[in-house]
């Protein structure tokens, strides 16, 4: 079985973001690998380990990547690509899936694993569009997977009503959520190995592709501008006797929030 | 003019309030509506669907659509939003409209707008808000296509009292199976739990709980409210929840009158989910958890002690009402 996981170089959401002038301030932003592409990135790394699968990842954009890439290569990943081009810049998610469809069709992959969103966009729809343009099944919020055999794996899939069991026919496209595994930590060894392995450095003209093909010269939308969250207040808050403190909360509820 | 077509949002052959909210906005920026309906035995919620404000109902009834799979309910919204010439398709936020609406976006080669808060027409411009970066920001979004499929988050639009469509049938055909992606079952959580997404009061529960003992007990409270019972991340990944009742920005996005946040820190991927709504009660033991940076009443203690007082004056209140 060929993987493909995709990796995406975020920026970190645990430190305070700040706008102006309709644009984030990037000055004191730190990045990282999105959150639910190491669930990715651990799902390939466990079909690695318990089926014999082959790994590679792929990252678009991003500038330099190594860190990220390599520490993929520590978590267990074999190969790496990294396509980037100024024409990308302001990439929607279907240009993303543009890009990803020509990384496809270049490898002979049975199974690509996403993350189930990018913590920067929070959009969800780049692996969902990909399986699209390549005519392949998918499923998405994936939370377990189990091999049935070379051509089937059954996936648990948290929907709506409960969770959906789907039974699909290789090769698909899956996007994970953070629940099916725990990330492993990278160990030292895989660190040094790591930074021995290299990484494939692509443009589009490389990938055998083009802005005009990949749509980067005509993004279907664009964001114009950031602004500020309107954060909430900080209300009431009681310390003290926990009777007193309560009976008080509860008589604002109903009195004065009027919502009980 | 713009044509809305608002992808009808069914759970257990009950209509959800995503539905008229989103005819609503629909009408009041003079769009003409329509609405497609996709599952097994809907066909009796017609004049619930023209009530609501669409003037078109395309309406995709078989026993193959009683299980949710992505690609035929794509397939349908596809073929309705073809018929109707729809420049803008909407779905209600839920798992099943993120893993369906950008399937919908890629046939139409539209552009799409996941988790949108505010939608803007000027001419044939359309423009979105949506959040971004966990709700630490947001963003406007231009869209260059002339098509726009969009997923509207919880609470965006409300809907308008006293509106109502007409009713004007097209049968849509059944989809094929997607027999590469075969739906087997779905392992569905005890029924006749309140639905999170269209709870008037959630009560949620946190690791403070620690246990099952501590879980039964707010779950106590949720009960006596009659409110939905959530959770935060920890408990669902503690085994002790089941996944689709966490909120956060992995889970339900929910915009209740009342959030209560029982033993619940406050992480920005769980204020994701529930910071929009109307007034939120947090108890926790740490008077500098980040969950009372957004809570309208809080109650710092331990919620072993709080959850019993709470119930009890809640219950003496009631009692006066
Ligand atoms: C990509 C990603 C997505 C995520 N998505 C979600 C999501 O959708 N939803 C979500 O909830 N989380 C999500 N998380 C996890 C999130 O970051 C937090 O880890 C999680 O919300 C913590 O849950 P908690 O508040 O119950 O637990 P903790 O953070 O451990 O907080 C427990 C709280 O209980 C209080 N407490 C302890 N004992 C008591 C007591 N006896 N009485 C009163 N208070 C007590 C403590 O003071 C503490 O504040 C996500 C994380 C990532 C990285």
């Amino acid at each position: 079985m060929k993987i493909l996981t995709t990796v995406k170089k975020v920026v970190d959401v645990e430190l305070n973001m700040h706008v102006k002038d309709g644009a984030l301030v990037e000055d004191g932003m730190q990045y990282v690998t999105n959150a639910w592409d190491e669930n990715a990135v651990e799902t390939a790394s466990q079909l690695k380990e318990n089926n014999g699968a082959e790994t590679t990842l792929v990252s678009i954009g991003g500038g330099d990547n190594t860190d990220i890439i390599r520490r993929c290569y520590a978590m267990g990943i074999e190969n790496g690509i990294h396509v980037d081009d100024p024409a990308l810049e302001k990439a929607d998610s279907s240009i993303y899936a543009k890009v990803l469809q020509k990384v496809y069709e270049a490898g002979d992959y049975d199974l690509v694993i996403t993350g189930k969103q990018a913590q920067d966009t929070d959009s969800g729809q780049t692996g969902i569009i990909l399986a699209e343009y390549l005519g392949l099944p998918c499923v998405s919020n994936v939370i377990a997977l189990e091999v049935i055999d070379d051509q089937h794996i059954k996936v648990s899939r948290s929907g709506d009503t409960g969770t959906e069991i789907v039974e699909l026919t290789l090769p698909a496209v899956i996007s994970v959520d953070v629940s099916i595994n725990e990330p492993r930590l990278p160990q030292m060894r895989g660190i040094m190995m790591a930074k021995k392995k290299k990484i494939t450095e692509m443009d589009l003209a490389a990938l055998g592709t083009s802005a005009d093909e990949v749509g980067a010269d005509a993004p279907k939308s664009e964001i114009i501008e950031f602004m500020a969250s309107q954060s909430r207040q900080a209300g009431q808050k009681f310390e003290g006797d926990a009777a007193e403190i309560t009976a008080k909360v509860v008589d604002l509820l109903a009195n004065e929030a009027k919502v009980i | 003019m713009a044509k809305v077509l608002v992808v009808a949002e069914i759970k257990q052959g009950v209509l959800k309030s995503s539905t008229p909210e989103l005819l609503s906005k629909a009408r009041a920026i003079g769009a003409s509506t329509a609405v497609v309906a996709i599952g097994s035995n809907i066909e009796s919620l017609v004049p619930e669907l023209a009530g609501a404000g669409s003037d078109t109902q395309y309406i995709a009834d078989d026993p193959g659509l009683e299980l949710f799979s992505a690609g035929p309910v794509a397939a349908c919204v596809v073929d309705a939003a073809r018929q109707f010439g729809a420049s803008l398709i909407w779905f209600g936020f839920s798992e099943s409209s993120k893993a369906v609406a950008p399937r919908v976006a890629a046939q139409l080669d539209a552009a799409c707008a996941t988790e949108i808060n505010d939608i803007s027409l000027n001419g044939d411009q359309i423009e979105v808000i949506r959040p971004a970066i966990t709700n630490k920001v947001m963003q406007r979004v231009k869209v260059n296509t002339e098509k726009l499929v969009a997923v509207v988050r919880a609470g965006a639009f409300e809907a308008t009292e006293g509106i109502s469509g007409t009713e004007n049938v097209v049968k849509l055909s059944p989809p094929e199976m997607d027999l590469k992606a075969l739906v087997r079952e779905i392992l569905t959580d005890a029924s006749g739990e309140i639905d999170l997404a269209d709870a008037d009061i959630v009560v949620s529960v946190g690791r403070g709980a620690k246990d099952q003992a501590g879980i039964d007990l707010v779950r106590g409270l949720a009960d006596d409210l009659h409110a939905g019972f959530g959770s935060s991340r920890a408990m669902v990944d503690g085994g002790f929840m089941a996944h689709n009742k966490q909120v956060g920005q992995t889970g339900k996005i929910v915009a209740p009158t009342l959030y209560m946040a029982i033993g619940i820190s406050g992480a920005i991927q769980h204020l994701a989910g529930m910071s929009g709504s109307k007034v939120i009660l947090a108890v926790n033991k740490d008077p500098e958890a980040p969950i009372f940076n957004v809570a309208d009443y809080g109650i710092v203690g331990d919620l072993f002690e709080v959850v019993p007082i709470l119930q009890e004056e809640i219950r003496k209140i009631k009692a006066k009402q």
